[in-house]
């Protein structure tokens, strides 16, 4: 898979590139608007993340060149401004998502892995991990062929612990993508902590491994070992 | 007081001291004169009957009807002749009367006779009415012209004045509206207009340029606030981190968020304080919100088993469709946020009024200083104190009452619109 970040902050981009390097994505970065569009018009992108506002130009008109030139390539758009314009502007050029800074690196992750799902395979791709297989289409959850019922919220959870499988989540940022603006009216984060065990009660009970590690203090890692 | 009025009140003063000094010298003078003629005219009668006394012994019947009396004394020595003013008792009117006396002394065959021409001074007590009548007549007559003047003035001369204070008083900053205005013949309120006019420009340019400020200021600090973020989580992946390490991230990442919020919800304020969401044209209807919401906070609601009472109408206030759902959504959230587990909140929406109650610990404050900022009851909440300023703000700039009421355990909060 082969990402392009638009960013003009340097220190923000090494993390981003570095995190989905080791996501074994191939992530390229361009510092400004003139490198962005160099880059699209000579390679080909599976996922584009761009900031709106960049030193020699907009965002916005990257997306532009971008559609015209590759119209399947999977969009995100990053922005400083929390305004519903600059929003609905880049999801009608043809923008797939949008973050608002500041964000967490595995939320941005889960999103470009749904755009990149969503695009490449029409959203037919069946997420698999072990024993557990996801139809995204039809919100199916199967734990070796059997079928788990799950809430929307756990259905969610789970979908973003196995986007950022083998990774320490925090449990802010988990609230945060589960709640979005009302994660903050959680006193404390036990409410997360119902719902994990919920989902991993769900699983073992369909003979599922206990996958999910609870990360002292920190919060919750999804991986094999 | 009106301006015209306080003018008019010095017209008035001004005119009453000239009338009084103009009435004055004109009683002064008119007294004179009629002091002269009646003067004179007892010189003549004086004239008349010493001749009469002097060349016939007799004084006729006419020369006894000079002046109002004529009085003849035998005295032993003349005297000077004087001319005093005497009052006295008039039978006929039964009254005292005013009156001139000339007295001179007359030789008559040896015989000394001192003669007093008495003249009554009835023309004076009139010229004082007639004088005092012609001046309350033209104090009362100035008066009115006055009056008309001043209203007439008001209405065209003042004319641009109230145009131009009409239009200060609708002048709106966020409009960004620079006013201008027709060229006015009178210098003064060309010159109040050209400074209105100059005002408002300047205004709007400084108004623009804080704005600006303190959206690119908001915004700047987001991009750190990223860097931040993303550090911290490249970090935590990190297994060789020991626990303090761990802890001492996780709380600058908790603080980071926190900064993150605040400064959304800042901006938010300022946003709608600055009137830049445009204004709602048409009728909200709050159940879709208020149900959509209750949905989203559905988990919640429940695993603090709160007992949810609804009671909605499908109404709405004229406003602007996302400042309603932030109204809402903060409304929902703090009244979830100060409940206690297995608490009740009450919805009740019917027209003009929202009305949502929540079980929850009393609050020593007064209810109405929750809607400040960065008020909170508990310091270890994670709210950051601005739900119900921002509720407040959005109340303001809608032109909604927004009443919190503590009632027991039951806290009500009350938004009500015309």
């Amino acid at each position: 898979m082969k990402l392009l970040l638009i960013e003009d902050e340097k220190a923000l981009a090494v993390s981003i590139v570095t995190y989905f390097q080791r996501e074994n994505f191939i992530c390229e970065w361009a510092p400004d608007y003139e490198t962005a569009v160099e880059k699209i018009s000579i390679y080909r992108y599976d996922c584009v993340l761009v900031d709106i506002m960049l030193p020699d130009g907009s965002g916005l008109d990257v997306i532009r060149a971008l559609k015209r030139k590759y119209p399947d390539t999977g969009i995100i758009t990053i922005s400083a401004k929390n305004s519903l314009d600059d929003k609905i502007v880049g999801l009608n050029l043809g923008a797939d998502d949008y973050l608002t800074k500041p964000f967490h690196l595995s939320e941005l992750n889960a999103r470009v892995q749904a755009v990149i799902r969503r695009r490449s395979f029409q959203g037919n791709q069946n997420i698999v991990f072990g024993e557990i297989k996801i139809d995204p289409a039809q919100h199916l959850v199967q734990v070796s062929g059997h079928e788990v019922v799950l809430t929307r919220k756990e259905y969610d959870l789970l979908i973003y612990l196995i986007s950022n499988k083998n990774r320490v989540l925090t449990k802010e940022s988990i609230a945060e993508h589960l709640w979005g603006d009302d994660a903050d009216l959680m006193d404390n984060f036990d409410f997360i902590y119902t719902h994990i065990k919920n989902l991993r009660k769900k699983l073992m009970d369909k003979g599922c491994p206990d996958y999910l590690k609870s990360m002292y203090g920190v919060g919750y890692k999804f991986s094999e070992k | 007081m009106k301006l015209l009025i306080r003018i008019f009140r010095y017209h008035i003063f001004a005119s009453i001291i000239a009338l009084v000094l103009g009435a004055s010298l004109f009683y002064v003078s008119v007294r004179f004169l009629i002091d002269r003629e009646v003067n004179q005219e007892l010189f003549s009668s004086q004239a008349k009957v010493s001749w009469q006394l002097r060349n016939i012994d007799r004084l006729p019947v006419y020369i006894l009807q000079l002046g109002d009396s004529l009085q003849l004394n035998a005295v032993r020595f003349p005297r000077k002749p004087s001319l005093t003013d005497n009052t006295l008792f008039d039978k006929t009117t039964r009254e005292f009367q005013p009156y001139r006396q000339l007295t001179f002394y007359e030789q008559v065959e040896g015989q000394w006779y001192r003669v007093t021409i008495s003249k009554q001074l009835i023309q004076r007590r009139q010229l004082l009415s007639a004088v005092v009548m012609t001046v309350t007549f033209i104090a009362a007559l100035l008066l009115i012209l006055l009056l008309l003047l001043n209203n007439w003035l008001s209405e065209r001369v003042w004319r641009p004045f109230y145009k131009t204070l009409g239009s200060l008083d609708a002048y709106k900053l966020e409009t960004h509206e620079i006013l201008q205005f027709p060229k006015e013949p009178t210098i003064e309120f060309d010159q109040l207009n050209k400074s209105v006019s100059q005002l408002t420009a300047r205004l709007a340019t400084t108004y623009q340029n804080l704005k600006e400020f303190t959206e690119n200021a908001a915004h700047e600090i987001q991009t750190p606030l990223a860097v931040i973020m993303s550090k911290i989580e490249g970090l935590l992946q990190d297994e060789t981190l020991r626990e303090p390490q761990i802890m001492s991230l996780l709380e600058v990442s908790e603080a980071a968020n926190r900064l993150s919020k605040l400064n959304n919800v800042l901006l938010l304020l300022t946003k709608i304080e600055n009137h830049q969401f445009l204004a709602g044209n048409e009728e909200i209807n709050l159940v879709t919100i208020i149900n959509r919401k209750l949905r989203d906070l559905e988990d919640l609601i429940e695993t603090r088993r709160i007992n949810m009472q609804t009671s909605l109408v499908p109404t709405g206030p004229v406003m602007n469709a996302a400042l309603a759902e932030i109204l809402v959504n903060n409304l929902l959230t703090n009244a979830i946020r100060h409940n206690v587990d297995q608490g009740t909140i009450k919805i009740s929406l019917e027209p003009g009024k929202l009305v949502v109650s929540n079980t929850g610990n009393p609050i020593e404050v007064a209810p109405e200083q929750m809607f400040e900022r960065f008020r909170k009851v508990s310091t270890n909440s994670s709210s950051i104190g601005l739900g119900l300023a921002l509720v407040k703000t959005i109340c303001q700039v809608n032109e909604m009452d927004l009443a919190y009421t503590v009632d027991s355990n039951w806290h009500v909060l009350t938004v009500s619109w015309k």
